[in-house]
């Protein structure tokens, strides 16, 4: 098992982003986590980057805590997080000195993929520094990807680049997590889809279970949520 | 102390432009000190002197405040890829450290050589040995006792507030943390003076105290020799703070949530 949730809640003040939730990832598996806003997928991505701690219940990644374990580990965040003076060869510099699995050549070919232009990062469009992360992201080697949000204020044309990637990037032995409110479009990508609502796990379905019965996720999902 | 050079390079790249304006500004700062005209000498030294003490405070501040830019980092997401990104919290910390302090030893000279143009303005008779203690020597012990423990106060803080937000807040553990260590701060002041001169002193400009001497002023200073004396103890008591803080900013990187 690559991570798992036992009875994990995350209070914030007086809210609670998750509520006593219990999920296993195994390797291999491409998981959508999807809800409406609030709904507490960003907090489950972060309680397992080890951004965040637990309130109560445990959170492991790799038999350890996500934190000790980051090496292992990408997060691919909702926040822009390009330095605005950042251009493509910079971003190669920065991975390439600061994650051990980072392949320079991988980034390259990745950056002609998604189209990234030369130019620095506040120069360019969110679609192309969204195309830019994702780069930075699937050039490094890891076992699990936790994606929050890639797809978000990001153009169509965009949108298609990065999910072929994704697709193109995926390794059998990895696992990818990915939030996002583009169901339509991405669902072709899952093996899993988890809906969250209020912080708590309403569905927990296999994709393919779900077509077999003649319904699409996005169907399920005004289904469960709606 | 993988990753440290990239660090490093990040916070050149984050930063360089408060670098070059601090390091500018001693031009302002000269240009001040050239304008001050008094009735006297001595008159004239003296306010050249609280400029170039005002010139060291405001530049501690500004470092500080380039080091510990965590908040700005936090909303834009730059500080969760290097929480999560293979350098230890030490690494980070230090880096941030380092950075802060390469730009302040340039300046410390540079004032020090401010010093130095100050005293010739004003006649003292300032040999070579004295001109390079008023350089270097001066400057860099002000360095270590000053700009080096804030800066590491400035980190440990910044990480203090971000690992320990109360419900979100941080103004609750950053109240915490200034009046905390600011009650600590009197007592360590005091002890400091107590100790001071235990050790032997390091002896400033001595040819300038001889001709001062010999000017029959030590009705005004009765023991001219210990106006020019630095104590040791405040520069390694000082320094050693610093290492601890520094090491608990860098263990308190761990614990940091975003």
């Amino acid at each position: 098992m690559l991570a798992r949730l036992d009875n994990v809640t995350k209070r914030y003040r007086t809210v609670e982003g998750l509520r006593d939730v219990s999920l296993e990832f195994p390797e291999g598996e491409v998981a959508g986590l999807l809800g409406l806003n609030g709904s507490g997928k960003s907090t489950l991505l972060k309680l397992l980057a080890g951004l965040l701690v637990p309130t109560a219940g445990r959170v492991t990644v790799f038999d350890g805590t996500p934190r000790r374990n980051r090496a292992r580990l990408v997060y691919l965040g909702e926040a822009d997080s390009l330095y605005g003076w950042m251009d493509a060869r910079d971003a190669e510099r920065f991975m390439a000195g600061l994650f051990a699995d980072f392949h320079r050549d991988r980034f390259r070919e990745l950056l002609q993929g998604l189209d990234v232009p030369p130019r620095k990062a506040k120069a360019m469009s969110k679609g192309e520094r969204g195309r830019l992360r994702l780069a930075m992201t699937l050039a490094r080697d890891a076992r699990l990807y936790l994606l929050d949000e890639p797809l978000a204020g990001i153009d169509l044309l965009s949108r298609e680049r990065i999910l072929s990637s994704l697709v193109r990037e995926w390794h059998k032995d990895s696992t990818i997590l990915l939030s996002t409110h583009e169901v339509a479009e991405a669902e072709g990508l899952f093996d899993r889809v988890l809906f969250l609502r209020e912080g708590r796990v309403a569905l927990d379905a296999r994709a393919e279970a779900l077509r077999s019965e003649g319904r699409s996720v996005v169907a399920t999902f005004r289904e469960v949520l709606g | 102390m993988k990753g440290l050079g990239t660090l490093l390079w990040l916070e050149y790249r984050r930063s360089r432009v408060w670098s070059a304006a601090l390091v500018g500004s001693l031009l302002f700062w000269f240009w001040g000190m050239n304008q001050v005209r008094a009735i006297d000498l001595g008159e004239e030294l003296g306010i050249r002197l609280v400029l170039l003490t005002m010139a060291w405070l405001v530049t501690a501040v500004v470092l500080a405040i380039m080091c510990g830019r965590f908040r700005g980092e936090t909303r834009q997401g730059q500080y969760q890829v290097l929480l999560l990104s293979g350098p230890s919290g030490y690494i980070h910390i230090l880096a941030r450290f380092l950075y802060a302090l390469g730009t302040a030893l340039p300046f410390a000279v540079a004032c020090g050589g401010l010093l130095a143009w100050a005293g010739r303005q004003a006649g003292l008779p300032l040999d070579t040995g004295s001109t390079l203690q008023a350089i270097l020597v001066l400057p860099l012990w002000g360095a270590g006792v000053l700009v080096a423990p804030v800066l590491a106060w400035v980190l440990l803080l910044m990480t203090f507030v971000s690992a320990y937000r109360i419900s979100g807040s941080g103004w609750i553990p950053g109240t915490v943390f200034v009046f905390g260590t600011g009650a600590l701060f009197g007592p360590l002041l005091d002890w400091m003076t107590n100790i001071s001169f235990s050790l032997p002193g390091w002896p400033l400009f001595g040819r300038l105290v001889d001709v001062l001497q010999n000017m029959n002023l030590d009705q005004e200073m009765p023991n001219p020799e210990w106006a020019f004396l630095l104590p040791q103890e405040p520069l390694w008591i000082m320094l050693a703070l610093t290492v601890g803080m520094l090491v608990l900013a860098g263990r308190i990187w761990e614990e940091v949530e975003v």
